[in-house]
């Protein structure tokens, strides 16, 4: 009996043969592709490393923000950047890739936390393994990073928001009742800026009276607008500061034809408030460029593994943004970004 | 035939095959990427898959038996849950892992109650309860999270003894345990046979319906204990905890060669095909850095798997 008959013929055997050929040949394959940006970690080049990790990946935001990082890394030249992050927004899978970099000895790891109490444990880890850790777009547990790239301050975002209603509605001197629409009353973003806000519209002729919190439910939102434009009849403005709030609000004015009479403003992304922008129910909306604070993360990242970037330093030189403030242990894209229908269409996100 | 009489006497084909399969991704690994075969680092990683490794025991013995367990990774969202619930309330943490541990056999319980004395059949049952302990878990705590369980309890996941993670030891023993209650014990007989023929072993005397209790009872406190090492390792305890699990702890069961008919297989198969999907994943998603490829991957290797079982087990029907 030949060899082919003993193999060939019997289909079981085949099987099992044809099997184990294909599981080395997946392997083999692997063994063949450029190996991954792990190598450096060999120290064959002398590239840095930088993970950047999002909450979600896959969504338009995020999706913006990694835009900037991957020009910070090609500007820099001496960056190998990986970016990648759950697509569920999954806070354990987070922490798993965070430990996952670290073993793999990467020199950065940027983190956008979702949940930072899940994710603390794997930053500590990854700091207590030599290993320079920053958050970005959302602050960490205290001591798990040493620095955090903060898209916007209270500040600027409640002045902001403020500013771009005045100015929507017709300059310094309009008069008129506003409202504003939170999360819920517990929100500590929404309450850091509505803590500028209020005494931003005091030196206005505007009249904040009342502040809803429906939480973040769109109908609550909607419902809770409907009813502030039917109580006030003198409204001109509602902000909606959440990113359920301010749809939810501009849906509630587009629904009871006030378009254009009571304006609505607020914070979230372009393509969500493409539509209301367009049919004027909303002039402007307010946003930090997420492109910018990929490029400015990515930059930190860099600089601080050089060690160019110290605690205690004040500013940092960060490439076609110039020089950017560092408060404590928060370095600050600082500036926001106001949609309007002049400029909304060249972003997508 | 000589070569195949052989073969039939030779009882580790599946090892052999899952075992070659690991080396030889390991090597390919190392050489790929030296880095990859630093024990420091695959022990550190290895957090990632004691959670599974736990439940898979449980898990070969019931399939083995010809059921399957389908709420194990619903009933640690209810588990985490509870001893959320009961940490915030008493601020405890013996007191919550003993509640968690009661929470889940109380779960695996019900399972086994309804499939032994109401007699459903194993699929339908735990399919019910795999959404009905998410639900409940979801309910009682309205989706909130409890976290800050303190630096102590997250060394229970996190910590090391000799370089090794602590739930590796656990794993270790628990892994012996059922190995030699499948192998030396009648009860371990009795779970083989079930799943042969369950008539005959109901005929020849054998209480069917007090083994398949207590063996979904034992998944259930199982799911407990990996509770108490998963809240640990992320000090967070919500309703989401586990999430997908079952799939997971299924794949590397089948991997591993136990026959999801029942009958055939065992906690060595388990455990190499636990080894060969960790290793895989992690293989996977450091060579290429995109997080989503290594469930294609696993899915391959479980298609695959199934494959080369089947060839090998028509050539034993020969």
């Amino acid at each position: 009996m030949s060899i082919m008959e003993q193999y060939g013929m019997r289909s079981n055997r085949g099987w099992s043969l044809t099997c184990l050929l294909a599981f080395s040949c997946l392997w083999g394959c692997s063994g063949g592709t450029e190996s991954g940006p792990s190598t450096t970690s060999g120290g064959t080049e002398e590239k840095l490393t930088i993970c950047l990790l999002p909450k979600i990946k896959g969504i338009a935001y995020f999706s913006s923000c990694a835009e900037g990082a991957r020009e910070a890394a090609d500007e820099l030249g001496n960056v190998e950047l990986i970016y990648d992050g759950p697509t569920d927004g999954d806070p354990k899978k987070q922490a798993e890739m965070i430990e996952q970099w670290t073993v793999e000895g990467v020199d950065v790891i940027c983190v956008a936390p979702n949940a930072p109490d899940v994710v603390a444990g794997a930053m500590r880890d990854a700091q207590d393994a030599g290993i320079k850790v920053l958050t970005w777009d959302a602050e960490g547990v205290e001591g798990t990073r040493s620095f955090f790239v903060n898209q916007a301050t209270s500040q600027a975002i409640g002045e902001g928001m403020v500013q771009a209603m005045v100015k929507d509605l017709g300059g310094p001197d309009v008069e008129g009742d506003v409202v504003i629409i939170s999360s819920d009353a517990t929100s500590a973003n929404q309450n850091a800026w509505i803590d500028v806000m209020k005494p931003a519209l005091e030196k206005t002729k505007l009249n904040l009276v009342t502040i809803k919190y429906p939480g973040e439910n769109a109908s609550n939102a909607l419902a809770d607008a409907q009813d502030v434009i039917k109580k006030y009849p003198n409204l001109k403005g509602i902000f909606g500061i959440s990113s359920v709030s301010f749809p939810g609000a501009a849906e509630a004015v587009e629904q009871m034809g006030k378009s254009g009479e009571i304006l609505v403003t607020g914070l979230s992304t372009p393509n969500e408030m493409k539509r209301f922008v367009r049919n004027g129910t909303v002039k402007s909306v307010v946003l930090w460029n997420t492109i910018d604070l990929g490029y400015l993360t990515v930059l930190a990242a860099e600089s601080l593994a050089q060690g160019k970037l110290k605690p205690g330093d004040t500013a940092i030189q960060a490439g076609r943004l110039g020089e950017k403030p560092i408060a404590g242990d928060n370095i600050l894209l600082g500036d926001i970004l106001v949609f309007t229908a002049d400029n909304i269409d060249q972003y997508d996100f | 035939m000589n070569i195949s009489d052989g073969k039939r006497r030779f009882p580790w084909w599946h090892e052999a095959v899952l075992g070659v399969l690991l080396i030889a991704l390991l090597i390919t690994a190392g050489i790929v990427n030296p880095g990859f075969l630093n024990l420091r680092g695959q022990l550190l990683l290895s957090r990632h898959l004691w959670e599974f490794a736990l439940l898979a025991l449980p898990m070969t013995l019931i399939i083995l038996t010809g059921g399957i367990d389908l709420s194990v990774g619903s009933a640690m969202g209810m588990c985490a849950v509870a001893f959320g619930m009961c940490y915030s309330s008493t601020g405890s943490v013996a007191l919550s892992c003993l509640v968690c541990l009661l929470v889940g056999v109380a779960g695996g319980g019900v399972n086994g109650w309804l499939i032994s004395r109401m007699n459903v059949h194993p699929l339908i049952v735990t399919l019910a309860t795999y959404a009905a302990f998410r639900g409940l878990g979801e309910g009682l705590s309205q989706g909130e999270s409890y976290s800050q369980f303190g630096e102590d309890f997250s060394e229970v996941a996190r910590g090391m003894w000799g370089g090794v993670p602590i739930p590796a030891y656990l794993f270790g023993l628990l892994a012996l345990g059922c190995a030699l209650f499948l192998s030396r014990t009648p009860g371990g007989r009795y779970v083989y046979a079930i799943g042969h023929n369950e008539q005959a072993v109901r005929f020849s005397g054998v209480n069917v319906g007090r083994v398949k209790l207590l063996l979904y009872a034992s998944s259930g406190l199982m799911a407990g204990l990996t509770t108490i090492i998963y809240v640990s390792r992320f000090d967070t305890a919500k309703a989401d905890a586990g999430t997908g699990f079952e799939l997971d702890v299924i794949t590397a069961v089948v991997v591993g060669g136990t026959s999801i008919y029942g009958g055939r297989g065992n906690i060595g198969g388990t455990v190499l095909g636990l080894l060969l999907i960790h290793e895989t994943r992690q293989f996977v998603s450091r060579q290429w850095q995109v997080d989503e490829l290594k469930s294609i991957v696993v899915g391959l290797l479980l298609i695959g798997s199934l494959l080369l079982y089947r060839g090998m087990q028509v050539r034993n029907r020969e």
